[in-house]
C-alpha cells in the first residue's frame, strides 16, 4: 500500500521482485544499485545465506526526488525464490505495491516459472490481493545466454493477460530499467486512481498550520510544512477541530486485527496516581503525560534527554519501590534537606558518645 | 486490492510524536521509530541521526513478520513484545494497534523494565489514535499524488536511468 507521509512529505512504496530461485531478482537490484547515483539510493541490504542466496529478503530503497512537493521514494525488495522458503516469501508480499516477476526465460525453467506465478498468486490470494488488479510486470531475464525463449514464447506461456513484458539480461544490465520504470509509472497510476478524491479545503490552503510549533522539537521530520514547494497545507483541518487525528487507513488483515485485541499490550490507563511503583507490582499506574519518574539507580547523564528531573522525585520513586513505613521522616525524601540534617545529627550524636568527640 | 493506503497528515504525526517522545523522557531511552508493519517508517524521535532509519524500519518489520510466524508455528497468534539484547543498545520492539511497531532503542542508561512499561503505557495511547483514526477516516484522500504525478516520476526516472 501506498503510504503518504504529509508530515515529512513523503510518499513510499513497495515494490516487490518475485519469480523462482535464480532467476536474477537480486541481480536486478544489484545491478540498480551499483548504476543509480549515490545520492538516489540507499544501501542494498541483503539477507543471505553464506552461498549468497537470499535467505530473506533483498533491500533497496531509492528516493527519486521531490515531485509537486512531495518525495518519493520507492522500496525494492526480492523474495527468496527458492520453493521451501515459501513462508517468508510470503512476508515480504506484505503491503506491496507492485510486483515485479523475474522469470528464467531458459526453456528448461519454464515449468518453476509457471509454479511460481502460481505461488504468487495464491500468496497475495492470502493478504485479499489479486493479480489481477495489482500492478504487474514481467521480466523475461537471462537473454544474454544462449537458447533462450523470444519475448512471444515466453508471454503466451507467462502472460495471458497481457501485462508489460520485457526481455532482459540482469547482468549487463539490458532492461533492468525499462522494468524498473515501467512498474514504477503503473504503481503510481494505481495510486493516483485508488486514492482519486480530493481533499476538500486541501489544495486551496497554503498558509503553514498555526499549531506546527508543537513538532518543532521533533527532529524526524526534516522538511517544513511552510518551506513545501507546493504548500498544500493539509495540516490545519478545519472539518474537525475536536478530533484531528486522521489516518486513512483500512486493514487489510482481518485476522491480525482480531488477534492484537487480545495482546497483553492493550492495557487501559487507569486515573492517574502520584507516584508508579516499579515494574513488578501492578497495581498502580500512572498517566505519563504529567508524571515523570527516573530509576535512581541511574543518574542523568550529560546528553540526557530530560535534564531537568528534580532530584526529589526520583528518590520518592524508589521510595515507593520497597517497604512503606510509619515513620514520618522515612515518607520524606532521603535527600530532603531536612532528612540530611537530621541524619548529620544522629551521626554526630553516634560519635560523640563512642569516642567523646565532637 | 482493497484500497488501503496508509495516509498520515501533520496532526496525527504531532500527536504521535508528542506521545513518542514523552515516552523518550519518560524512559530515557535513546530514541524510538514508529513502523508500519510493511517495513515503512511512521516517524522517528530521539537520537536518530546516525542510524539509517529507512533500512532499520524494513529489517525491524522483516523480523517482526518472522517472528508472528514462528508464533503461529507454535500455536500462538502473534508475539506482542520482542526483544533483542546487546552489549551496549537494545531494541525493544512492541505492537501498536494491528499495524504499527513501537521500536525503543535503549541503553544501560536505563533499564528494560523501564523501557516497557513505558513502551506499554505509549502502546495504549497510540493505539487510541489509531483507532480514532480507523473509526472517523476522512473523505478525502492523496492530494500527494496529482494527476501528472507518474508522468513528472517517469521524466526523473529518465534522468536516474541512464545506462
Amino acid at each position: 500500500m501506498v503510504s503518504i507521509n504529509y508530515s515529512s512529505r513523503e510518499v513510499c512504496c513497495k515494490i516487490v521482485y518475485y519469480g523462482p530461485g535464480l532467476s536474477g531478482k537480486t541481480t536486478n537490484l544489484q545491478y540498480v544499485h551499483a548504476k543509480i547515483p549515490g545520492t538516489t539510493r540507499g544501501d542494498l541490504i541483503s539477507l543471505a545465506t553464506e552461498a549468497d542466496r537470499t535467505l530473506y529478503f533483498d533491500f533497496l530503497p531509492i528516493n527519486i526526488g521531490t515531485i509537486n512537493g512531495f518525495a518519493a521514494k520507492f522500496q525494492l525488495y526480492t523474495v527468496p525464490g527458492q520453493v521451501y522458503y515459501n513462508a517468508t516469501r510470503k512476508l515480504v508480499l506484505r503491503g506491496v505495491d507492485g510486483v515485479v516477476f523475474v522469470a528464467d526465460s531458459q526453456p528448461d525453467k519454464m515449468d518453476e516459472n509457471i509454479d511460481s506465478l502460481a505461488n504468487l498468486d495464491e500468496n497475495l490470494a492470502e493478504y485479499g490481493y489479486d493479480l489481477k488488479s495489482m500492478p504487474f510486470v514481467l521480466q523475461h531475464n537471462k537473454c544474454d545466454l544462449p537458447n533462450v525463449m523470444t519475448l512471444e514464447q515466453m508471454d503466451a506461456k507467462l502472460n495471458p493477460t497481457g501485462v508489460p513484458s520485457f526481455m532482459s539480461s540482469a547482468t549487463e544490465g539490458t532492461g533492468v530499467f525499462d522494468t524498473l520504470k515501467m512498474i514504477i509509472k503503473l504503481v503510481l497510476d494505481k495510486a493516483k486512481s485508488g486514492g482519486g478524491q480530493t481533499r476538500p479545503n486541501a489544495s486551496a490552503v497554503s498558509a503553514p498550520s498555526p499549531d506546527n510549533s508543537v513538532s518543532a522539537p521533533s527532529a524526524a521530520p526534516t522538511q517544513s510544512v511552510a518551506s513545501a514547494p507546493t504548500a498544500t497545507s493539509v495540516a490545519t483541518l478545519p472539518q474537525q477541530p475536536d478530533a484531528p487525528e486522521v489516518v486513512r487507513e483500512e486493514v487489510d488483515q482481518a485476522a491480525s486485527a482480531s488477534v492484537v485485541e487480545s495482546a497483553p499490550v492493550s492495557e487501559p490507563a487507569s486515573e492517574p496516581e502520584q507516584y508508579r511503583p516499579y515494574p513488578g507490582s501492578q497495581s498502580q499506574k500512572i498517566d505519563i503525560k504529567d508524571k515523570k519518574i527516573t530509576p535512581a539507580a541511574f543518574t542523568p547523564a550529560g546528553d540526557n534527554i530530560d535534564s531537568e528531573t528534580p532530584l526529589e522525585k526520583k528518590v520518592v520513586s524508589e521510595d515507593t519501590t520497597g517497604e512503606t513505613s510509619e515513620d514520618d521522616s522515612l515518607k520524606a525524601p532521603i535527600m530532603s534537606p531536612s532528612l540530611k540534617k537530621t541524619a548529620l545529627r544522629k551521626k554526630r550524636g553516634f560519635l560523640k558518645r563512642l569516642f567523646g568527640v565532637r | 486490492m482493497a484500497d488501503d493506503s496508509l495516509v498520515i497528515y501533520e496532526e496525527e504525526i504531532q500527536q504521535l510524536e508528542s506521545l513518542i517522545s514523552k515516552m523518550l523522557k519518560g524512559c530515557e531511552a535513546k530514541c524510538a521509530l514508529l513502523v508500519d508493519k510493511d517495513g515503512h517508517l511512521i516517524t522517528r524521535q530521539g537520537f536518530t541521526h546516525s542510524l539509517d532509519t529507512t533500512a532499520l524500519a524494513a529489517l525491524l518489520a522483516g523480523s517482526f513478520a518472522s517472528t508472528k510466524e514462528i508464533a503461529r508455528l507454535v500455536g500462538e497468534p502473534e508475539f506482542s513484545i520482542l526483544f533483542h539484547q546487546g552489549k551496549k543498545d537494545n531494541i525493544h520492539m512492541s505492537l501498536v494497534g494491528d499495524r504499527s511497531i513501537l521500536v525503543v532503542i535503549f541503553d544501560d542508561r536505563t533499564t528494560i523494565g523501564m523501557v516497557r512499561l513505558y513502551a506499554r503505557e505509549t502502546s495504549v495511547e497510540l493505539t487510541k489514535i489509531f483507532e480514532q483514526i480507523k473509526e472517523n477516516p476522512k473523505s478525502g484522500a492523496s492530494t500527494a499524488i496529482s494527476d501528472d504525478f507518474a508522468n513528472m516520476a517517469q521524466d526523473k526516472l529518465d534522468d536516474i536511468f541512464q545506462d
